[in-house]
Formats: structure tokens, C-alpha cells, sequence
């Protein structure tokens, strides 16, 4: 068995599930910390991160990455600590909790750089390992823990550790442990009464720390009872009320005096494997790598461009009188399952766009702690999708802008105060649904608005009378409202970057709103999908052209002394390749752009394609490279033209033409200068 | 009720179009020219994002290609479910238009605008010229498949 070999194929799946799990638990520790603040357990956050890291650590062990490993240990053993502890974490842990996720992020991103993972940073371990001591058993955490509950076997056996302390130790404050027996049955579901109307309106009396189902016979007849145990400082009446009153019943959760010594400890891997209704990591969904998607996408476009093979085939049938209805309604059905099936594809590649912002809490974290400000960051955006290329091209400028607002627009706490407001800020993304194939989202600060009058005094530009104005003069590219670079938003306020995304690249709108005082608004309108495309870019006669690569079947040099001008070609000159003769035709003549001597002598390169079958080269002056791009149809009727597929802008501000150099060389040639008795010098004159 | 309009000048003279129609006006540094587009097609220019053809006013009416200059502007204009770009010399201006002002222009200027020109109005000692912009923009590419 060649280990390494095996490493290496199983290495792709393990960076992802890597990244993913990292996610996770960047989330779970955020939330964490939320409530450490709040002074609350979080057991279920708690508990999810220490399934992250536990994952982690065992598929690092399989690829056998020890630094991750190691540190992925010492983070389970604190966490697991925190778990008995009922959820609750010393506020000083949530830091080398933080950095050790963020060091096994660095090796993650080493690895799928191809290089060795760096060992573990002196003195993490040590401080981890510090975490540990403090929330051992004996430590603070013990002395919550050795409590029991009056609970049958049936339900008691049911509950994790945590959610046992979650009870007992959760009832104070005038907080109490209860039981509420719900049956659910055809009178009750009839009034709307079912397990999910509980659920809901006990939420709103309390927490509810476990729903259990118990199968057997119960009160009213029923064979099925929920029992819902929560922490609450309602009434039983109101419980009772709740529930749709009886046959529901509610029973105090009496906590019986702790049993010395403490529980026993849980083994390794119980906590990793017990409760499996909430290991749904995964369930109903599938990890798909982008490639494979458009791999199917370009499989559809084969047979798109075969079906259309037929369609012509059958016409031909038809104009020779064949009887071909029948066969043409086939035709017809097989176009729309087409278009279904791609529909269908495109919908494969959209990611919900909750999923594309996971990474904002972080960022904000991070800005608090480095600008000092407090601000609360809020994300609602609902259950809206985009196709991926799209998330990916907007997460960049959505950073930029809640950087911004963090950065310059929230005032300092003590500012806030001074001006009568709030000291925690406000960050807001929000998206606001969608029409007509644009998704709006919306970055809205309360900090102190932009000042129009500063903003002009910078740029050296009158004062701009509108919004949309100083927008623009916030676009320009290296503007910025700072004197001095920082660490968090660099020189520029980057503006000019989010423009050059959302609109340029993306074809969206950027717009904005703000009141000195009260905030800024920024509205971002986006396509909610965009088609991109492997293209090689070359210049030819002084302008930038691009096509898509997979149309090119080779790149040559052109020596001119080598080239063979047949008379009465028009201008087409022979190439040779491979002991075959190629026709050579001049781009910049095809294009109607100068290069009037057919002979063009500038050629340097050609790109050769299939033109019916049949290989063609274009000479063009020379090559920029090869890039991905975002392409960009032109649908008005002005600039429809054969051999133009599309626009796209190459980071200039200025459409560059997509082309499909098959299609324009048939359409161009056959009508262009290519008179038989024209000799080819007068030729190009004509051209 | 008067209506604002947009003025702009091509070749000395003025000419109007509603500013309801009028999207915005930028600046003109050239075009991206397309291959077999009619020969009054500028080419492509991106305005906010937009990727947008705009027609050269200049050739359209027959008239001599001039240098671009700083004043030199696109009129970005909407027309049904498109939006187009007029070249034009410059604008600067905008105009308030009684209807009854505008007048049907007389035999001289239809000819000489080629029906471009839908009505005149006097304005003071100015004549402005009210433009038929779809036909100006004129999807008919029947002038040549744009062969030079």
C-alpha cells in the first residue's frame, strides 16, 4: 500500500472539509462568545465546536498532520470541559480558542498550498493547555456540575451532560426546571395545536432545552407523547395554556441534592457520536466541486450545438419533401428539455447567500478588538441565493464596505455618546429580494454619514450637489478620506475597488444614501448570475480582442518568410503546419481595422480553429495572456453581429470584444474584399 | 405644462431631445468599435456598468468626422427596454419647452436632416430642433454592413 499516493487523493476532500469545519467553528465560537458577554451558557455552541474541532483532529490524524492535530487536541480537552460545565466558558478562553482555529486555518491553507504544515507556534499549546487547568474538574466548572433531576429512566437517559447541568444549574434567577407532556392529537392538530404550535409559543415563555418524543400509551387515549423540558419563569397555568391545556400536563423538575463524587466522566468519543438528530452535518446536501458543475454545463452546450446539427439536418429533410412533422415536434420538445436541463444546471451553482457572509462576523470580531469600537454587526438576508461565481466576485466588495463602515463611518464609543447615541454601532447587511434576475442587498451603517464638504475639499472638486456625485468622487480611484494608511482599511477607503466589482465586472448598480449624522446606506444591485468564460486575450491592430479558449485548437508563430501568398486568394495567405497548408487570414482586415496590406506584415501570431470543420488561422499582432473573464452579451440590435459573442471589461473601464473567430471569418470573408481578379497588392488598398 | 428638454450641439447647431428620455450624459473618450455594426455605430462604450452602443450623431447626419474634444458627450438615452448613447459635439444645457412651442420643422430642415428632425422651436433668437431618436438610432443597418 503506497501511503502517499493514498494522501494525495484524499487530500482535496480533506482541505474542504477542512475549510468547512473551520467555518463552523468560527461561527460556533463567535457565538460563544456572544453569550459569555451576556454572562449565558451556550452549550449547543459549545458542543458544535467541539464536533468541529473533534472532526478536525481526526481527519488531520488520517492525513497525518500533526501540528493540527495537536493543537486540535488541546482545543477539544478545553472545550470538553467547557461542555461539563454546562456550556459556560471562562471569557479569557474565547482568545487561544480563537488563535488556535486560526492556526489550523494556516496550515489548512499551507496544505493546499503544497507545502508541509508549519509546526505549532511556541507557547499555544503551553496557553491552551493553561485553559485546561482552569476548567478542570476540582476548578470552577465542578462545582455546578453533580447535580440530578427527577426524570424517568426513559427521558433521563435521553439527555447529554450538558443538558442535564443546562437544567439543573439554568434554574436560578427565578428560573425553573419543568416538564410539560404535550400529546398531540386530530382535535388539537384541527385547532392548529401540534407539536411545532408548542414548540413555538413555550419558546416565547421560556428555553426549552430538549423536546423528546415518547412513544407508549398516554393520557387522553393518545400513544404519543413530547415532553418538553425547559427553563422558565411562567406560570404552569400559562404552560398549561400554551399547550392547549389538558390532556398536556406540567411537572416541576425537582433537583435532587448532588451526589458525591461528580458524574462520571464521559468518554472520548461519546460526545462526538451521542444525539444523532442533531449530527445533520451534511444531510440532504452534497459537495459538489464548481469544475464538475460546469463540466455538465459544457456537456449540455455539446448537445445544444448537436441538436441544432439536427434541426438543420431536418430542415433539409423538409425542402426535399420529406414528411418530417412528426420529427419536428420531437425537435421542438427536445429544445425545451434542453433549456429545462440547463435551468436546471444553473440552479446546481446557486449558493445561498447566508452561506457567502459567514465569513462577516469574523471580520467584524476582528475590527472591534483592533479599532477599539463597539459594534454590533446584524446579517439578513434571508434565504436568497446567487450562483457562486457571483458570490465569490461579491464577497470581496462586501468586506470592503463593512470594513469601511467599521473603520471610518462608526464613530468612537465616546463620540456616540457626545452626539446622544447608542454606543454599540450599528453594521447592517440585508438583502431585499429579488427581481427580474437581480438580487439587492444593502450595507447600512449609523455612524456619522459622509461629509460631502470634506469629501470635495480632498478631491479638489466642487462640493457634489447629489449623492450619486459624491459617490463618484468616493469611486475615484486612491481616494481617501484618511491621511495616514492603518492596519484595518489600508490608504484608500477601496471604493473604487467595490465600484470596479459591483459594477464593472458584476454589470450591477451601486448607489448610496447618507445623512450627516445618522449614517450611510450603500445599495447594491446584481446580476444573480453571470457566465464566465477561459479566454485568451490578444491585440490586433491596436485594440484588445478576446476569445473563449476552448475555440482556439493552437497558438503559432507566424514566420512571414515562410508564409505562401497563392494568387487570387484575397489576401489569404498559406501557413504551413504539420506538412499541412492552413489558411492564414489577417484579423485586423476581417475586423475593417487599417492594416491594409493584406501581407500585414505585424502578424506575429495566429490562432488556428475549426471553421466547419475545416482549420483556419488569424493573424494577430500579439498575445496579452490568458485570463478568466465575465462575459458580457450585447443584446441591442445596433451591435448584434455575427462573429461577436459578447463584451467584457479586461479591468480598463472600456468594453473589450469577445469573439468567436469562426463565425466572423465566415461572415467577413465571404463578403469582404475577396474579388478573384483584385492581385493582391491592389487588394489591400481595397481592404 | 412645459417639459424639460436636453440641448446639445452637433456641427453648430442645436438640437433637443426630453429629458425624460435622457438617462444621464458622460463624457466621451472613444468607443469599442464592432466589426459589421452599421457605420453610424460608434462602437461600445461602458457607462455605469452598462455596456451600451452609441451612435456618432456627426455621421449619422451626414456630416464631416470631427476631433473628439473635452466637450464631446454621450447622450445616454432610454428607448422602450434599450438604452443607447447619442455622440454628439457637446451639452451643457437643459431647456424648458411649451408643447405649443414646438413647431413641424420647415421643408428646408426635413431635408437637410434626412427626417430626423421631428419639430423646431423658436427660443428667443434660437431655433432648437426637436430629433426623432429611434430613428436616429435606427436599427436598420441596410446603409452598408459596414464594410469601409
Amino acid at each position: 500500500m503506497s501511503a502517499s499516493v493514498d494522501l494525495a487523493d484524499f487530500l482535496p476532500a480533506y482541505l474542504a472539509e477542512a475549510e468547512e469545519l473551520l467555518g463552523m467553528g468560527h461561527r460556533q465560537l463567535l457565538a460563544m462568545e456572544a453569550s459569555i458577554r451576556r454572562g449565558l451558557p451556550h452549550p449547543r455552541a459549545v458542543r458544535e465546536l467541539f464536533r468541529a474541532v473533534h472532526t478536525i483532529k481526526g481527519l488531520s490524524a488520517m492525513v497525518d498532520v500533526e501540528p493540527i492535530v495537536d493543537i486540535a487536541h488541546w482545543m477539544e480537552t478545553c472545550l470538553r470541559h467547557a461542555d461539563r460545565a454546562g456550556g459556560r466558558l471562562p471569557e479569557a478562553s474565547v482568545e487561544p480558542l480563537m488563535e488556535g482555529l486560526r492556526e489550523i486555518e494556516q496550515r489548512v491553507r499551507q496544505l493546499a498550498a503544497g507545502k508541509q504544515a508549519a509546526p505549532v507556534p511556541p507557547g499555544l499549546l503551553s496557553r491552551l493547555e493553561a485553559l485546561d487547568a482552569e476548567g478542570a474538574p476540582g476548578g470552577s466548572a465542578a462545582k455546578a456540575a453533580p447535580a440530578a433531576l427527577a426524570l424517568e429512566e426513559a427521558v433521563a437517559s435521553r439527555l447529554s451532560t450538558a443538558e442535564r447541568e443546562q437544567l439543573t444549574t439554568g434554574a436560578t434567577d427565578g428560573r425553573r426546571a419543568v416538564r410539560l407532556d404535550f400529546i398531540p392529537g386530530a382535535d388539537r392538530a384541527a385547532n392548529g395545536i401540534t407539536i411545532n404550535s408548542v414548540r413555538e409559543r413555550v419558546a416565547s415563555l421560556g428555553e426549552t432545552v430538549k423536546v423528546l418524543p415518547l412513544s407508549g400509551p398516554a393520557a387522553g387515549g393518545g400513544a404519543l407523547t413530547f415532553v418538553l423540558l425547559l427553563l422558565t419563569e411562567a406560570s404552569d397555568a400559562a404552560l398549561l395554556e400554551a399547550a392547549g391545556g389538558p390532556p398536556a400536563a406540567v411537572r416541576p423538575l425537582a433537583v435532587v441534592a448532588p451526589r458525591a463524587p461528580a458524574l462520571e466522566p464521559l468518554p472520548e468519543s461519546a460526545m462526538a457520536d451521542e444525539e444523532p438528530e442533531e449530527a445533520r452535518r451534511g444531510g440532504g446536501s452534497l459537495r459538489v466541486d464548481v469544475s464538475r458543475l460546469d463540466e455538465a454545463l459544457e456537456r449540455l452546450a455539446a448537445l445544444v450545438v448537436n441538436r441544432s446539427r439536427l434541426s438543420r439536418a431536418v430542415a433539409a429533410l423538409t425542402a426535399a419533401g420529406a414528411p418530417t412533422r412528426e420529427l419536428q415536434a420531437i425537435l421542438q420538445e427536445n429544445a425545451r428539455q434542453l433549456r429545462d436541463m440547463r435551468t436546471a444546471i444553473l440552479r446546481l451553482r446557486m449558493v445561498r447567500v447566508g452561506d457567502v457572509l459567514e465569513r462577516l462576523p469574523l471580520l467584524v470580531r476582528g475590527l472591534r478588538r483592533s479599532t477599539g469600537k463597539s459594534v454590533r454587526l446584524e446579517l439578513d438576508v434571508g434565504d436568497a441565493e446567487l450562483d457562486k461565481a457571483v458570490a465569490d466576485r461579491l464577497l470581496p466588495a462586501l468586506v470592503h464596505l463593512v470594513r469601511n463602515a467599521v473603520d471610518h463611518a462608526l464613530e468612537s464609543p465616546e463620540a456616540r455618546r457626545a452626539a446622544g447615541k447608542p454606543e454599540e454601532g450599528v453594521v447592517r447587511v440585508a438583502s431585499h429580494g429579488r427581481a427580474g434576475g437581480l438580487l439587492d442587498l444593502t450595507v447600512a451603517d449609523d455612524g456619522r454619514g459622509v461629509d460631502a464638504r470634506a469629501v470635495a475639499a480632498r478631491a479638489g472638486v466642487p462640493v457634489p450637489p447629489t449623492p450619486d456625485a459624491l459617490l463618484e468622487v468616493l469611486c475615484r480611484p486612491g481616494f481617501s478620506t484618511r491621511d495616514a494608511a492603518n492596519a484595518t482599511s489600508g490608504r484608500g477607503m477601496g471604493m473604487d475597488i467595490v465600484q470596479r466589482i459591483i459594477v464593472d465586472q458584476l454589470g450591477g448598480e451601486l448607489g448610496m444614501e447618507t445623512r450627516p449624522g445618522a449614517g450611510t446606506t450603500f445599495r447594491l444591485r446584481v446580476p444573480l448570475t453571470i457566465t464566465l468564460l477561459d479566454a485568451l486575450v490578444f491585440e490586433c491592430a491596436g485594440l484588445r480582442y478576446a476569445v473563449a479558449v476552448g475555440s482556439v485548437e493552437e497558438l503559432v508563430e507566424v514566420d512571414a518568410a515562410r508564409l505562401v501568398w497563392p494568387a487570387g486568394a484575397g489576401g489569404v495567405a498559406l501557413l504551413e503546419r504539420r506538412g499541412d497548408s492552413v489558411p492564414l487570414m489577417g484579423l485586423a482586415r476581417l475586423l475593417g481595422r487599417g492594416a491594409a496590406d493584406g501581407r500585414g506584415g505585424s502578424v506575429a501570431k495566429a490562432l488556428l480553429v475549426r471553421q466547419r470543420g475545416e482549420l483556419a488561422a488569424f493573424g494577430v499582432d500579439r498575445l496579452v495572456g490568458q485570463q478568466e473573464i465575465v462575459l458580457r452579451p450585447l443584446e441591442d440590435p445596433l451591435v448584434r453581429v455575427p462573429g461577436v459573442v459578447g463584451a467584457t471589461d479586461l479591468g480598463d473601464g472600456r468594453p473589450t470584444l469577445v469573439l468567436d473567430l469562426a463565425a466572423l471569418g465566415l461572415a467577413r470573408a465571404g463578403g469582404a474584399p475577396h474579388r478573384r481578379m483584385a492581385p493582391i497588392r491592389e487588394e489591400g488598398r481595397l481592404a | 405644462m412645459s417639459v424639460l428638454h436636453v440641448v446639445f450641439k452637433v456641427d453648430g447647431a442645436e438640437y433637443v431631445l426630453p429629458a425624460a428620455d435622457v438617462l444621464q450624459m458622460e463624457s466621451f473618450t472613444g468607443a469599442t468599435p464592432v466589426p459589421g455594426a452599421a457605420p453610424h455605430v460608434a462602437g461600445l462604450v461602458q457607462v455605469r456598468g452598462r455596456v451600451i452602443p452609441v451612435v456618432d450623431a456627426r455621421l449619422r447626419f451626414g456630416l464631416p468626422p470631427v476631433e473628439r474634444t473635452l466637450d464631446s458627450r454621450v447622450v445616454v438615452a432610454q428607448l422602450g427596454g434599450r438604452v443607447v448613447g447619442l455622440v454628439v459635439d457637446s451639452a451643457r444645457e437643459v431647456l424648458k419647452l411649451e408643447p405649443q412651442q414646438l413647431k413641424p420643422p420647415p421643408p428646408l430642415v426635413v431635408e437637410g436632416a434626412r427626417g430626423f428632425v421631428k419639430a423646431v422651436a423658436q427660443v428667443g433668437p434660437r431655433l432648437v430642433m426637436l430629433i426623432d431618436f429611434p430613428r436616429v438610432i435606427g436599427e436598420e443597418t441596410l446603409d452598408g454592413d459596414g464594410q469601409r
